[in-house]
Parts: C-alpha cells; structure tokens; sequence
C-alpha cells in the first residue's frame, strides 16, 4: 500500500509539473497571437494597418501578469474548460479537441494495437525459430523498415498509391462531401482514408515490437525453467508457447503502455502529410500559430495520456513483480 | 497464473478484433476508386479558394480572418475596388461624389433585396458603419480613423471626414454591408459565426461538410442575369496536386513549373495569370547606422542584381521590381516620365562599392570594411517557411557576398517575424508594401512618418521608420487634392524622392497566383483584360464571378 | 515517433570480466564483426563517414551553386538533376551526409552522456534523490518531444544547427537514462560491488569504475539508439521546416523538395533520394546493434536455437 501511495504522489507532483511546463513553454515562444494571424494573412500579400489593428483588437493580447495568467489557467484545467482558440477564432478549444481526438484515437490507436500483436507473434516465431528464415526476414526486415523516417514512407506511399495508382484517397479522413455520422457507408469511407496513414505507421512500427519480444524470449528461453521443463519432456511448442513466451510478455506490454500513452501526441508528422484532422495535425497548426489556448490544452491531454499509461504500467510492475517494490 | 490466462484470453481477443478490421479494410481497398470530388455537374464551378484547417468550421462572419471564404461572395461592398486598374466599379452604391475634401456622398442602388426577400436601404449602410465604429475588432479598413459621422437621407449617404481626405473613398468603397434586421439581433458580432449569412450578393451557402462546402447561386439577386456558374464548390484541401489531378475552374495557388504542371494537365482549357499584388523589398532599419545613410542605401540598392533574385525566388514567373514605389504595370499611369528606364535599377557595382566608400565603407583585401577596420556583416531577417523570400533572399546574400559584405540570414517563425516587423527589431528586413489599389495608401503606409514609432514599440505601417519632412507634407496634399491633375503632380514627386532616397530597397513584385481553366466557364481576368485580379478572399472575385459566361 | 522501443533486453547478464581494456575491445569488436548483420552494418557507417570526410572530393560540384538550368531530370552532367533553382541534387546529397552524420554522432553522443550520467546515479542513489531524478526523467518523457522540438526549434531561431542537435540531445536522454538506470539497479546489488563498498570506494568511483565498464554494450547500444533517433528526429524537424533552409542537409533536402512539389513536377528522386539515405544510414546503425545485444547477451549471439 506504501508503494501504491507513494507511487500516486509521485504522480501528482509530476503532473502538477507537467500542467506548469505547458503554461511556460507556449509563452516561451517570441510573438504573440496577432503577430501570428497577421502573418498568415500576409502570405496573400501587404496587410494594411487597418487590418492589423483589427486583429489586435479581435484577439487581443492576454491579459493580466503572468501570474495571473497562471493561476486562471490552473482553474481551466481543474474545471476542463480551455477557453477559446485564437487561430480558429472564436471557435472554443475544447469543440477543436473533441472534434479531432476520436480521429487520432482510432487511427493511431489500432494501428498501434496491430503493430503490437503482429510484431510481437512474429517476434515469437522468431524467438521460437531463432536463425531460419522465419526469424532472419521479419526481424531483418521489420529493423529495416523502422529505420525509415516515416514522413517519408507517408509520403511516398501517398504519391505511388494515392496519385500515380490512384487506389486510396489521398487527404483527410472522410470524403469531400461526407459528413461524420453512424452508418455504415461512412464507416466504410472512413477506413478507406485511413488505410494510407495506417499503413505508414503500422510499416514503421511494427519491427520494434518483433526485436523487443524476439529478444526477450530469447533470454526467457534459455532460463532454467525452460530447460527443466523440456528436461521434463513437455513439447517445445508448449514450451515456447507457454513458458517462455508467456514470461517475456511482461516488458512488451510495459513498452506497449508507454506507447499507447504516446498515441496522441505521436501522429503529428503523418497526421500533417495526409492533412488527416486528428490531434496531431491540430498541435501542429496551434503550434505554428501561436495559439496558446488549444496549445496547452493538447499538450496536457497527451501529457496526461502518457503519465496515466505510465502510471499504470507502474503499477502493474508493481503487481506482478514484487522485486521493484523494494 | 490464472491471472495471467486471462491476459492471454485478452490478448486473443485483441488479435482477432485485429485481424477482423485488417480484414474489412482489404475489402475496402480493392473496391475503392481515388475518390476525389471533382464534381463536373452542369454550371458548377470547382473552386480552389478556401482551406480547411484541415477541414471546414461553418464560420461565414465577413468580418472575421478566420471567416470561409465564401464569406465574400455573399456580402457586398458600396463599390468593388480593383487593384489591377485602380478603379471602383459601382456595387451597392451606384456612385459617389467627393462634396468637398472633407465630405463624401454615395448614392445607394435601389431595388436590392437581402437574400431573405427583406428590402436593402441606406439605412443598412448606416447601420453597418455603426457596427464596426462600436466594435473596432470588425473595422478592418480602419473607417473610424478618418470618418467623424455618417447619416443618411433617402437613398444617399453622407460620410463627413475628420480632415480632407479626398483617398478615403476608395477605403469608403470597400465597406462590406450587413443587414440591420439581422444584425442587431445578434448579441456579439465579433464572435457570432454567421452560419446561414442574410446578405445581397450572388451567392448563399448550399450544402455545408467539414470536407467541402457548396454555394447556390442566389436567384433573387439584383444582377442575377450576369450569374453563369450555379454552383461554387469549395474543397477544403487544394494541394497543388489536387489542383492538376482534379480538373479545378478556378485555384489560387502557387504552382511550379507551370507551365507543364498546370498547363499540362489540361493543354487545350488551363491558362494562368499571375499579375503582381504588391512589392517585396529590403526593409533597412533606418534608426540604425549604416542604414540612416542614404549613400550606403542607394549602395546597396546598386549592389544587386533584381533579374536574378526575381527569377531564384517565384520561378521567373514575376519581374524586378523598380524603385519608383509603384506596382508596374498596374499603377503604370501614375509613372513618373522623369525616373530613368521606368524607375528599374540595373545592377552596377563599381557605384555601388563607390557610394559604399561615400558611406564609410572601402574595399580591403575582398572586404568591405568600415570606419572600425571590420568587415561589414549585415542580417536579414525574414520569416520562416516563406521559401520563396528564402530563395529570393539566398541570392541577395551572394551577390553582396560577392563585394565582401558579411550576410547573415536570420528566419523567425512567422508570428516573431511579425513581432520583429512591428518593432523594428532588424537590421535588414525581407517585407511587402503597396497592392492596396490606391496609390495614396500605398504611400502613405510605406513612408508617413504617422505610422513610424520609436524602436521596441508596434507600428503598423512604415516599418523601416522613414521620417522625412517632405514626404509627410506631399502626402498631406495628396489627401487633399481633388483633381487628377494635381495627384499626379504630387505621385511623381513621391516617386522622385522614393527613388533618390531609398528608404526600402525594391527588390521584386509578389504574385497572385490565378489558375484558370475555360472548359465550363470563359471570361476570365487575364493580362488583356484586367478586369479584376485572381484573388479569391476579397470582393474582388465579385467582379469574376459576375462576369463569367457558360462555356458553349 | 509511436514506439520508442530500443533493441535493448530489459536485464542482461554480465559478460564481460574487468580484464585487459585492449582486449576486451578486441573481443567485442570480434562479436559484433561474427554476427553478418552487423558486420553489414558497420561496414554501411564506414561508408557514410567516409562520404561525409570526403564530401569535397566526391562531389562533382560546390552544393550551393545554383548557375545549372533549373529542375532538371537526371543526365550524364547532373546524374540526379538539378533543383528548382539549379543547384545539383548528387551533390547536395554528398555534402549533406557531412550534416546529417554529423548532427546525428554528435546528438547521439550526447544524450547517450546525459543519460549515463543520469541514468547511473540515478540507478544507484536510493530514496529522496532517486525519486527527485526520476521525477525530472519522468517529466522528460511524458512531455511529447516532437511538439516539444518544434516549440524550442521555434524559440532559439535561426540558431542553426547547434539548435537541431541541442533539441535532440534536451529531447532524446531521457529513455536511455531510464535503460541504463534499470540496469545500474540490477548491478547494484552483484557482489562485487557489495565488495568495493565494503572497501571504502567513494560512490562515484563505484558508479563510474566498477558498475559501468560492465554495461558498456548497454552503452554502446543506446548511443546507436539515440543516434538513430536524432537522424530521424533532425529529419522531421528540418521537413517541417525548423531547421536552417539555408543548410545542405538531406533534412533540408527533403523540406525544399516537399517545397517544390517535385512529386508534382516529376522529379520525385529529390524526395526519395534523401530520404533514402536517412534511411540507410538509420539501418547502418541499428543493424550494428543486432551485433551489440550479442554482446551483452551472449543467448542473442548462438546461432543455432536448441529445441
């Protein structure tokens, strides 16, 4: 119970901190929000003073000191009320995000979950038959793959399979005229624009989870039990299967915590290519438009969802490995 | 253990939901079919105006930066100004007469009808200018600046000025109406999103999806014969990729190689027009020495080579810039005859390093040294992810590298470039003037020391803090002068000194990029008819989309 | 940017004795060459270094010189064709290893530093100030780095690329620090380093002298690790466009292509060409550390698996 406790303040503390660092790093940033919109109006060429002046007047500067700021800002968190985004005004920034959070969560989240059990089940065949072609190509080739960055693979794969074959769409996540809703049809468009940005991040994922389970099972293989067991005369299938490969789950589903909490924040570089309208192409655009409300606001929930995974992942060491409770 | 036969039941689980959606999405992928929403039904017109951020957020407040685009297809002004000619065509207003210096009368159009069947009257335009004086956020041409009263009487509306201000009518023209009957029932305008807009012009929202919206033509409009296109389809993603692929009518975009992107795709029907919208310059602090010298500007004016930094930044697709101040050829009729080869300075570096020296700067050694024995280093700052003014700035690095300057390149994100633009807080600054369409304004933003403040405090016109008694006291004439005759005198005299003491160093012309196809609509602007420009967020596309005809 | 899973085990056994520094070099050096992939690893980074070295020779023209017609196709003259504004793509593929190796050894080295600092004395202080380094570990690694690499790319401007590799070293120790600090613990406890406490060592000295020499592969893999991350992390940052345009670096290479819609004009190799030898160079590193996990863990290195 000590564990738990103190593994809960610890917690706490960390989010207090994190919900601190997300005030002061928006505010770090040189410019302020007019600055930023009269920028992106000038890309269409000079902008007047009248207009300047407008802009300031429409989204103002923040006020009050920074203190003040701060304090207001820990209330909005509290109360889960972000006020209103300057880039999209005078759109509130909690609509943008639960617009765009089911998005990203969908996407990335079950790509995530088919990386995780493709590459882990061949990371055990791998183990299993450590040195024949079933271990050499998918380990060799999945590191491969990994190493690609993988706005690249995106991209490539948006202009050979979108463009010149034409097979996919190639941008957002529904089709022009959809509008989101329950029925099958657009269930069915929506999984069709999703295929290309799945597939870029299932391509360059997935080799890391066959080499982390690879090489756990690989150890867990050769432990005594393993041994005593096909000493036993138990058959190395079940051997495999049920000792070792068992055994070495424990770690892939500790990294798979971490990364499951990293989903929000993680999309951002495919997100952008595919102008997919998740969380991640919003940071992006909140980011470079010195949008501070939606800035924090996304930069807390994906802290948020990394702390919460972390936390879990925690305490399930915790649970099932009484050694780190020391 | 049995805890963990449940994690690998679970996991099963998961694995089987995994390959069932791995599974449907093959079925997808084989019946799927590029699916783009190139939608060439009869009359309507595919338009590349409007991003989405990615996608739509139904937001038509005309007043607002963040508004669709469409926004301005529905609300109309007093009069449609076009920067191209300099000229106001009668709208809302069928014409208006300068009184005095200090008054100006518009005459408003009878029998417009708001798109809910209600009368427009002059009371609309009473009211609109009301609006935007409580709510200085929607004044976005700065009315109240020089306005001191409105009224109306019948259908004409007098507008008293704070001073003579004879150029205030073009800025007048460009008032947007809104409707009194709705709008005063609207608790904040700044905020409200207007999501069905009540206005007078062409069109009204059709369908509306986060992906693509859709306008209808408006049936009762007051010029409704001169409406060919019945529908505007407005993608919320226009990469240039789309633009070829999906057969568009009309896109702004940059493109490149146009000519065999574009033009192209589609030999026989796609054209473009890229006129230029504004004049991209060196900003030199002129707080600051050297740059408070004019020998050392008109140096660096000589120093380099507008042909070569034009063609590096926009693909050749603009000219060089000269040093009259002018947008050429749109503002060629305010040139002044006296200005040598049309005010353009051709690259010569034995005056330049000449004027340099004047300046305190010699030659040693392949560097340029100044009084100190250092090598004169300058910075450039310009903002980033503009690779156009990177390209353009690049060259101007090397060729002044070329003479032994020291050149630096300095690029904020946009928002710092702007702050850094506001404040003065630069050596050397990548910037644009003029393309308002009034040659007053136009001057009077670049170079009134009105709009100049002291370093480390936000101007809004003028960056390069030019403080020049003379220019001040032409544009104060200016304001006042009446007639064409006397304009022109004072334009070349702005010009002159524009060209003899470089307070920004002219570099090239920033382009509107106008994609145009005539396989469903003709009539587009064009060099031989420059009607409107290509610009698609301001009333200006009224003039377009007014004057298109059906391709036969 | 989704999985961050290093190709490390999570408790590997000691190997390696305290014995000639020389020779325990040479025997590592001997297991990483013995495994092939990492042999084809090692020889792929020589390459690339050598390239990098020698960029001024390979090279058949200066990276910045723009007087060749512009977007060219391939020919015997420009074998990759040239830019939009007619600099030479070969070349500036060559001269841009010079950056991206360099950018991604010198951030690798130093985040692999930051985090064996951390990550040991982490590892082995116990109460208070484990939980104080873990807490800032923690926050390290909960803070998303991409969002948080744009935010500070944005705020040091124009800093170039000393701003790109303080960027990945600020957001890239933190995992290996908390690799390395597991691992510290499990030693921790290991004979002898009950033994060299008992003998009086100051606990730097048990730290850096006796615990670490024995994870020096756990090192060595993370240091590829971390350097992985940084050629793909300068990548991103520089496509977005946060990095110095005015630098010839495959980062910057990509962002000007993307910039020029080659994929539109046809000339998709100044895409695909840099980003392949990002690649490349990633795979260079991490195939090397298939060689370096046989070296901590000599069950990775037996070739033939008993059933």
């Amino acid at each position: 119970m000590r564990y738990f406790w103190g593994r809960v303040g610890l917690f706490v503390l960390t989010l207090w901190a994190a919900v601190t660092l997300n005030f002061i790093l928006p505010r770090l940033m040189p410019g302020s929000p007019a600055d930023a919109a009269i920028a992106k109006l000038s890309q269409n060429g000079p902008v007047s003073p009248a207009m300047r002046a407008s802009i300031e007047a429409q989204l103002g500067v923040p006020s009050g000191s920074v203190w003040s700021q701060y304090l207001s800002y820990l209330g909005q968190v509290v109360h889960f009320d972000f006020g209103v985004s300057y880039s999209y005004f005078p759109q509130p920034v909690s609509s943008l995000i639960g617009a765009a959070l089911p998005w990203t969560l969908v996407l990335v989240g079950s790509v995530t979950v088919i990386a995780f059990v493709v590459g882990t089940l061949l990371g055990v065949v791998a183990a299993w038959r450590r040195g024949t072609v079933l271990d050499t190509v998918p380990t060799v080739g999945g590191q491969f793959l990994s190493a690609f960055p993988y706005f690249w693979i995106a991209l490539l794969l948006l202009f050979f399979l979108g463009y010149v074959a034409g097979w996919f769409p190639t941008s957002g996540a529904y089709s022009q005229t959809a509008t989101p809703n329950w029925s099958l049809s657009f269930f069915g468009d929506a999984l069709d624009h999703a295929i290309l940005p799945g597939l870029t991040i299932l391509i360059t994922s997935f080799g890391g989870w066959i080499i982390g389970m690879r090489n756990t099972m690989v150890n867990t293989l050769g432990e005594d039990y393993v041994t005593f067991a096909e000493a036993n005369g138990l058959r190395p299938r079940s051997v495999a299967m049920r000792y070792a490969a068992r055994n070495a789950l424990l770690p892939q589903f500790t990294s798979f915590g971490m990364v499951l909490g990293g989903v929000v924040g993680g999309s951002l570089l495919v997100e952008t290519v595919f102008a997919y309208p998740g969380v991640g192409l919003l940071l992006f655009h909140a980011v470079t438009n010195q949008d501070y409300p939606l800035m924090q606001a996304l930069f807390l929930i994906i802290t948020v969802s990394v702390l919460i995974a972390n936390f879990l992942v925690d305490i399930l060491y915790g649970v099932l490995d009484p050694r780190t409770r020391q | 253990m049995n805890k963990s036969r449940a994690r690998s039941r679970a996991l099963v689980a998961v694995v089987s939901a995994a390959s069932l959606l791995a599974l449907s999405a093959c079925s997808v992928h084989t019946s799927s079919s590029g699916g783009s929403s190139g939608t060439t039904a009869s009359g309507s017109l595919l338009f590349g105006a409007d991003g989405g951020n990615p996608t739509f957020v139904r937001d038509f407040n005309p007043f607002s930066s963040n508004a669709r685009t469409g926004a301005h297809y529905m609300y109309e002004p007093l009069e449609v100004v076009n920067s191209i000619e300099d000229k106001a065509t009668p709208w809302l207003a069928t014409g208006d007469k300068v009184v005095d210096p200090t008054t100006i009368q518009y005459t408003i159009r009878q029998g417009v009808k708001w798109s809910d069947g209600k009368p427009f009257s002059a009371s609309d335009v009473v009211y609109t200018f009301d609006l935007i004086k409580k709510n200085p956020a929607l004044d976005t041409l700065g009315q109240w600046q020089s306005i001191s009263s409105v009224s109306a009487s019948g259908d004409t509306v007098t507008f008293h000025l704070n001073g003579p201000d004879v150029p205030d009518a073009t800025i007048i023209d460009q008032q947007i109406i809104v409707p009194q009957h709705i709008w005063q029932n609207v608790s904040d305008p700044v905020t409200w999103a207007d999501p069905n807009p009540v206005a007078t012009g062409p069109y009204v929202v059709g369908s509306f999806a986060p992906n693509e919206y859709t306008m209808k033509k408006n049936t009762s409009y007051w010029q409704a014969d001169k409406v060919a296109a019945e529908t505007l389809v407005l993608p919320a993603s226009n990469t240039p990729l789309q633009l070829v692929k999906n057969g568009y009518d009309w896109a702004y975009s940059f493109i490149d190689n146009v000519d065999t992107t574009w033009v192209g795709a589609n030999k026989q029907h796609n054209t473009y027009w890229f006129p230029p919208g504004g004049t991209i310059a060196l900003l030199p602090n002129l707080t600051k020495a050297p740059f408070n010298n004019v020998d050392f500007r008109r140096g660096l004016s000589e120093a380099l080579n507008r042909n070569t930094i034009a063609t590096d930044a926009e693909e050749g697709y603009v000219k060089a810039a000269g040093q009259s101040g002018l947008l050429l050829p749109n503002q060629q009729s305010w040139l002044n005859p006296a200005l040598p080869d049309q005010g353009l300075i051709s690259q010569d570096t034995k005056q330049a390093l000449q004027d340099f020296a004047k300046a305190g700067y010699s030659s040693k050694g392949g560097k340029l040294v100044g009084p100190s024995g250092a090598q004169l280093h300058l910075t450039i700052t310009t903002a980033n992810g503009y690779t156009d003014w990177l390209r353009g700035v690049q060259a101007v690095q090397s060729q002044l590298q070329a003479l032994g300057i020291a050149v630096t390149i300095d690029q904020p994100q946009p928002a710092a470039y702007t702050q850094a633009e506001n404040n003065g807080d630069f050596d050397l600054l990548m910037g644009a003037f003029g393309g308002s369409g009034s040659v007053y304004q136009d001057f009077n933003t670049l170079m009134s020391s009105g709009f100049a403040k002291p370093v480390g405090t936000a101007a809004s016109g003028n960056f390069e803090r030019f403080n020049d008694a003379q220019a001040d006291q032409l544009l104060g004439q200016l304001k006042s002068a009446t007639s064409v005759g006397d304009q022109q005198k004072i334009v070349d005299q702005l010009q002159q000194l524009m060209y003899d003491q470089v307070p920004v160093v002219s570099l090239f012309y920033g382009g509107l990029w106008g994609l145009f196809s005539d396989k469903s609509f003709t009539g587009w602007p064009s060099a031989d008819d420059p009607y409107a420009t290509p610009a698609t967020w301001t009333e200006n596309s009224l003039l377009i989309l007014t004057h298109l005809k059906k391709a036969s | 940017m989704t999985t961050t899973t290093d190709p490390v085990t999570p408790d590997p056994p000691v190997i390696e004795g305290r014995g000639n520094p020389l020779r325990v070099v040479a025997r590592a050096i001997g297991t990483i060459w013995s495994e092939p992939k990492a042999r084809f690893g090692v020889i792929l980074l020589t390459a690339f270094i050598l390239l990098a070295l020698f960029a001024p020779l390979i090279a058949p023209y200066d990276p910045h010189d723009g007087s060749f017609p512009h977007s060219q196709d391939g020919s015997a003259a420009h074998l990759l064709g040239t830019t939009g504004v007619g600099q030479d793509v070969l070349s500036q593929l060559i001269w841009g290893a010079r950056v991206s190796v360099s950018v991604a050894l010198i951030a690798g080295l130093l985040a692999t530093l930051v985090a064996i600092a951390v990550g040991l004395s982490w590892g082995y202080v116990r109460a208070f100030w484990g939980e104080a380094v873990g807490f800032i570990v923690n926050l390290f690694l909960v803070i998303p780095s991409l969002p948080l690499m744009i935010v500070i790319a944005a705020y040091l401007h124009s800093g170039g690329l000393a701003v790109i590799v303080l960027v990945v070293v600020v957001t890239g120790w933190a995992w290996g620090a908390r690799v390395l600090r597991s691992q510290t613990q499990t030693l921790r406890s290991r004979d002898f380093v009950t033994a060299a406490k008992f003998s009086g060592e100051s606990p730097s000295r048990i730290v850096f002298r006796e615990i670490m020499p024995n994870m020096t592969s756990l090192i060595v893999a993370s240091f590829f690790g971390a350097a992985t991350a940084a050629i793909l992390a300068e990548a991103g940052l520089e496509f977005l466009g946060l990095g110095d345009p005015n630098t010839v670096s495959w980062g910057t290479m990509l962002f000007w292509a993307q910039n020029s819609n080659v994929l539109l004009t046809g000339q998709w190799v100044q895409l695909f060409a840099p980003g392949f030898m990002i690649a490349l160079f990633a795979v260079s590193m991490t195939f090397i550390n298939f060689g370096v996990d046989g070296l901590s863990n000599p069950r990775l290195r037996e070739r033939t698996a008993k059933r």
